[in-house]
């Protein structure tokens, strides 16, 4: 192959790597916009990306074997349909979901699954198709281009597009306009490949042509995508966390975050309850901390006419929204941080007479940082003696259901353990008003002694709140309910579970199915895939676990996480590189980073039981650049262990995508929820020790002796 | 091949990407209302096999039920009317097959018990000011997407806590509580048929009142059964589409329809609820043809309760309906001829007040569950003496 041609390929791979991960992130992003933006719905549509890759990737090998031999005109072909694929699939995400579901619902865990799966299928597939292909494609001329060169080509790829998206494309760009900047490298790479083919090649033309109009065409679909059949959309924004829209219907102005109605300027039942039931109980409330607002909360909080009021929110884009719509007012006395409130907390020295907290439901490891023992504790510090911290999840109508009852017992016995006195209000959201004060039921007669007129507490709160009903509620709850803590987070196990029964469904037959396919795989694998496996499991898993980590000490904070994730893959390019140089001892040198990789994660677990928080936050950088430098060592040993041929090349990326999926899917919604983080990191040791144990005790024959793990 | 210049190549690319600008009109989601029509069928199965074993302490004998061949039995209460074999559980989740005799297992054993104001209900014309012992088992014939109650409504009767109380013991409670009537409400009591009829049939003897919240989806027999000892009831028209009833509902118009001509008939009081989900039940011509169908069928006296939506359950991606919406529908009805039309789930509206039809005189002011003004006479308008039709003394 002429020397031009393999330049183009090698271009090709990295254009890929930068299309790929920025299209993955804007995937995930779509898809928590239409679906639940709860941590099972991400892990799945990680899983899912990684697994499909998998298979694509086993479909290359099995391509050149059969039908398809590997040509660089082929390669062209596929990756202008790999730059074009991801427009097309943002669209359909859009487009499909309304024709499969009912507009306005939500949807459960199987036809989350299916619908993620069938969307993410071309492009995943055929992703996860070129990388192998390109390969065959270059040892079609050289047969010894090695197998790991063709992955640290891609790792290039991957670590600009992770920073491209995350640090650029996220500030300036939506969606379809990020595909379109994102794949622009991959369409100007293939037109070169095709002119290194031969000059002026047609396809070079006709492609780009056609692949420009169509990422145009996104473009200026875009805002039809994103309407709805009801109101106006007058605003839209991609933030840094997610889609932000204001839909107007009449008067009404009602904010979506991810596809979620969130505040509107016209649920005042909400603001009633959220500023009163607990300012009702201060006695003169002058320093009052809100941590994210409700439509229309401004102005209940000014009848307390308050000297100071910090309102904290996470995201700009979304005070920006709710000011501009008059979903809040700009009140006297008003300060506005963009922060993260537990981040913010940790730093001021502000002390107030009421936090009120007004979150969504702890769906997520960012949101359950404010339901935790450690938050409660620090909110404890920031209040006078007789201060009131207030905060409320999702109530009943007239019965309390069982996992609702073993959720709000976990959360009381939590924040009890800071509080003398801590009072359930039941309604469609249960408040929690927690104070070293007895607080008062009566909150009408509360508000009538301050003179301060409501319209819905005033009319509806003696037919709603009976005493029956708030003794019936503290009556239900369950002592013995574990405490939400931030390394073990029960809240979100339940709030699963809650997301489960909503839908009469349970996933204990995609876990009974998972388990077999993994079986059977197991079953099918070498010892060294197996390695390659567990490591890509153990690396994104111990991705997550450091991002849930360093959100517990430090607050979401966007532009470090964006730093950690892209260490996790920048580490992976100079290990592949170390790991091609070295020749021999590989089967040691796997045994002896498996063992590395073991104590790295025995010192994540030292570090988390004695003072993480002390840690400076470069150490997490470190920490997650030496795993991935580790990973990506180990990727081209097993390699050369294995031989290296089109087939083993196949079945080490297969693995190492394979292990990445069920790494994620299994501690984002398994580990960590069920069994916290430190015991999350132990089944991680474990599982690396079982591949150092099976490469310590199996036999090194040759190179081509399979050794299956089972 | 000829060489293409980087001009032509322009040229062709803007060419074809024009193509594409005439199909922006067609495309799906320029928003508009076809999507509620879109078919879609949500109504509830049948749990196949997934009855008890055996029945449990608060099981009864089903009521207007037909035993079949091969020990099957027909279900007649609710228009869903299952046929079950043994060893199934209806569609409400409450009804099984054990040996070929149906059998309610909803029966003395009610989940939820509270206390609250008959407004709360809402029933505005009746009894004003009183208190409704409200009761419900588990169990609905429906498959609403929006039901506030589905930890109970949507689950089988062995999965939640309950009290037990049997008829005898709810009258006792229900007076203990000082209610004046009896509500089967929250979940769907028509699933619960058998204890319910049973309460009722005592609570009258024992001068209490009932009332029924519903969603209206039961047979005619049933009904008429029932109507021998009803006094107010609720009947929520969720949308006057069958289309909508089936997309949002998992139920059918028509039933509902003939369920409010029988209450009618049998001159019972009630009052018609109509949540209005914006994109699905806010169209203004389906507003227009309800009322043109209560006039018809119902007359004009028939309170009629235009509630607001709010995100719940499973239609959470929705926006809460506009207030304006239901002030308009609310202006719309009493202009086609409706006396009684009120806005819920709003406070402070001046929908949430009775205004005499003849004189438009405040009647009652509304303050949530408060009423500080009151300006009738028994059951006429203090101002013009007119008859203010409903139950109020």
């Amino acid at each position: 192959m002429k020397r031009k041609s393999e330049r183009a390929i090698t271009l090709v791979v990295i254009a890929t790597g930068i299309s790929s991960v920025v299209t993955q992130l804007l995937i995930i992003r779509e898809f928590l916009a239409q679906f639940q933006g709860n941590e099972f719905v991400i892990a799945l549509v990680l899983f899912n990306w990684l697994i499909i890759g998998g298979i694509g990737t086993l479909l290359a090998h099995l391509a050149i074997k059969g039908f398809w031999q590997a040509t660089a005109n082929r390669l062209g072909w596929l990756s202008f349909c790999l730059a074009c694929l991801p427009a097309l699939q943002i669209m359909a995400i859009r487009v499909l979901r309304d024709y499969f579901f009912i507009h306005g619902s939500s949807v459960g865990f199987y036809p989350t699954l299916a619908y993620t799966f069938i969307t993410i299928a071309p492009y995943g597939l055929l992703l996860g198709f070129v990388l192998p292909y390109s390969l065959f494609v270059l040892r079609l001329e050289k047969p010894d281009y090695p197998g790991a060169l063709i992955y640290m080509t891609d790792n290039i790829g991957d670590v600009a597009g992770g920073a491209l998206f995350s640090f650029i494309l996220v500030y300036l760009v939506t969606p379809l306009q990020a595909v379109f900047l994102a794949n622009l490298p991959l369409l100007a790479a293939t037109c070169f490949l095709f002119t290194s083919i031969r000059r002026h090649h047609p396809a070079a033309f006709i492609g780009t042509g056609l692949a420009l109009t169509l990422l145009l065409t996104g473009i200026f679909m875009e805002p039809a995508s994103l309407a709805t059949f009801k109101g106006e959309p007058v605003y839209y924004r991609e933030s840094r966390y997610g889609r932000i829209t204001v839909y107007k219907d009449k008067e009404q102005f009602t904010l979506f975050m991810d596809g979620t109605p969130v505040f509107s300027n016209q649920n005042l039942t909400m603001a009633e309850e959220t500023i009163h039931y607990p300012l009702s109980q201060s006695t003169n409330p002058q320093k009052i901390l809100i941590i994210s607002a409700q439509g229309g909360m401004l102005e209940e909080l000014q009848k307390y006419r308050p000297a100071r009021i910090d309102y904290v929110e996470l995201d700009p884009e979304v005070s920006s929204a709710l000011f501009r719509f008059g979903l809040i007012k700009d009140i006297p006395g008003l300060h506005v941080i963009h922060q993260d409130a537990r981040a913010y907390l940790m730093k001021t020295d502000e002390i107030y007479d009421a936090i009120i907290v007004n979150l969504p439901e702890p769906e997520t490891f960012q949101i359950n940082r404010f339901f935790t023992d450690r938050f409660f504790a620090l909110a404890k510090q920031h209040l006078t003696a007789s201060g009131i911290l207030s905060f409320s999840v999702q109530g009943f109508d007239s019965y309390l259901a069982e996992t609702q009852r073993r959720k709000i017992s976990s959360l009381y016995n939590t924040v009890s353990e800071h509080f003398d006195h801590v009072l359930l209000l039941p309604g469609q959201r249960i408040f929690f008003l927690c104070g070293n004060r007895p607080i008062r039921t009566d909150i009408p007669a509360c508000l009538l002694e301050k003179g301060i007129q409501t319209s819905y507490i005033s009319g509806f709160y003696y037919g709603n709140m009976t005493n029956g009903r708030i003794a019936g509620l503290n009556n239900l709850l369950d002592p013995a309910a574990p405490k939400n803590i931030d390394e073990s987070p029960q809240l979100m196990r339940l709030v699963f579970s809650q997301w489960f029964s909503k839908f009469s469904t349970s996933p204990n037959r995609f876990i009974v199915g998972l388990a077999i396919l993994l079986l059977v795989y197991m079953f099918r694998i070498r010892a060294e895939e197996f390695v390659l496996f567990s490591t890509g499991c153990m690396t994104m898993g111990s991705e997550i676990l450091v991002i849930f980590a360093f959100q517990i000490f430090f607050g979401y904070i966007y532009f470090q996480i964006g730093l950690i994730i892209t260490v996790f893959l920048a580490g992976l390019l100079p290990g592949a590189w170390f790991g091609e140089k070295l020749r021999g001892r590989g089967k040691q040198m796997l045994i002896i980073t498996d063992s590395l990789l073991i104590s790295l994660l025995g010192l994540f677990i030292l570090a988390m039981k004695y003072g993480g928080d002390r840690l400076p936050v470069a150490s997490f950088l470190v920490f997650g650049f030496v795993i991935s430098l580790i990973c990506g060592f180990q990727f081209p040993v097993a390699l050369r262990l294995r031989g290296g041929d089109n087939s083993v090349v196949t079945r080490a990326f297969s693995a190492d995508l394979i292990g990445a999926a069920f790494g994620t899917l299994f501690t984002s919604v398994a580990l960590i929820p069920y069994l916290g983080i430190v015991w999350a990191t132990a089944g991680l040791i474990g599982l690396k020790l079982t591949s150092l144990t099976i490469m310590a005790t199996g036999h090194e024959k040759n190179k081509q002796t399979s050794i299956s793990i089972l | 091949m000829k060489k293409i210049s980087r001009r032509q190549f322009l040229y062709c690319s803007a060419a074809v990407l024009s193509t594409t600008m005439p199909f922006r009109p067609f495309w799906p989601l320029t928003g508009t209302d076809s999507e509620a029509s879109r078919f879609f069928d949500i109504r509830g199965k049948i749990f196949k096999g997934d009855a008890p074993a055996k029945l449990w302490k608060w099981s009864h004998e089903g009521l207007f039920y037909t035993k079949l061949k091969e020990n099957r039995v027909a279900c007649g209460i609710c228009p869903n009317r299952c046929v079950l074999a043994p060893g199934d559980l209806s569609v409400c989740r409450s009804k099984v097959n054990i040996d070929g005799t149906l059998y309610s297992l909803a029966y003395g054993n009610p989940c939820s018990v509270h206390v609250d104001p008959i407004e709360k209900k809402p029933l505005f014309h009746f009894k004003p000011k009183s208190r409704a012992f409200s009761l419900a088992a588990t169990g609905c014939n429906f498959r609403c997407l929006n039901c506030q109650n589905w930890e109970i409504s949507q689950v089988k009767p062995w999965q939640v806590r309950h009290v037990e109380l049997f008829p005898p013991e709810v009258v006792i409670e229900a007076k203990r509580a000082g209610a004046k009537s009896i509500a089967y409400t929250y979940s769907e009591p028509t699933t619960f048929f058998e204890y319910m009829i049973d309460i009722a049939r005592m609570v009258r003897e024992n001068g209490l009142y009932n009332l029924w919240i519903s969603n209206g989806y039961i047979n005619r027999k049933p009904l008429l059964e029932l109507c021998k000892v009803l006094d107010a009831a609720n009947v929520n028209l969720k949308a006057y589409s069958d289309v909508v009833y089936r997309k949002l509902n998992g139920g059918r118009l028509e039933p509902v329809l003939n369920t409010f001509k029988t209450l009618h008939e049998q001159g019972v009081h009630f009052e018609v609820t109509n949540l209005v989900v914006p994109g699905y039940v806010d169209d203004t011509d389906m507003a227009k043809r309800m009322c043109g169908w209560i006039l018809k069928n119902l007359g004009p006296d028939y309170p009629l309760h235009f509630l607001r939506f709010f995100p719940r359950y499973k239609l959470d991606r929705l926006s809460p309906t506009p207030i304006s919406t239901l002030t308009r529908f609310r202006e719309l009805a009493m202009h086609e001829g409706i006396r009684y039309v009120y806005v819920g789930n709003v406070p402070g509206h001046e929908g949430n007040n009775t205004y005499c039809h003849n004189c438009r005189k405040l009647l009652v002011e509304r303050k949530g569950y408060l009423i500080p003004i009151y300006n009738l006479a028994g059951n006429k308008c203090k101002f013009c003496n007119t008859v203010i039709p409903g139950v109020w003394v």
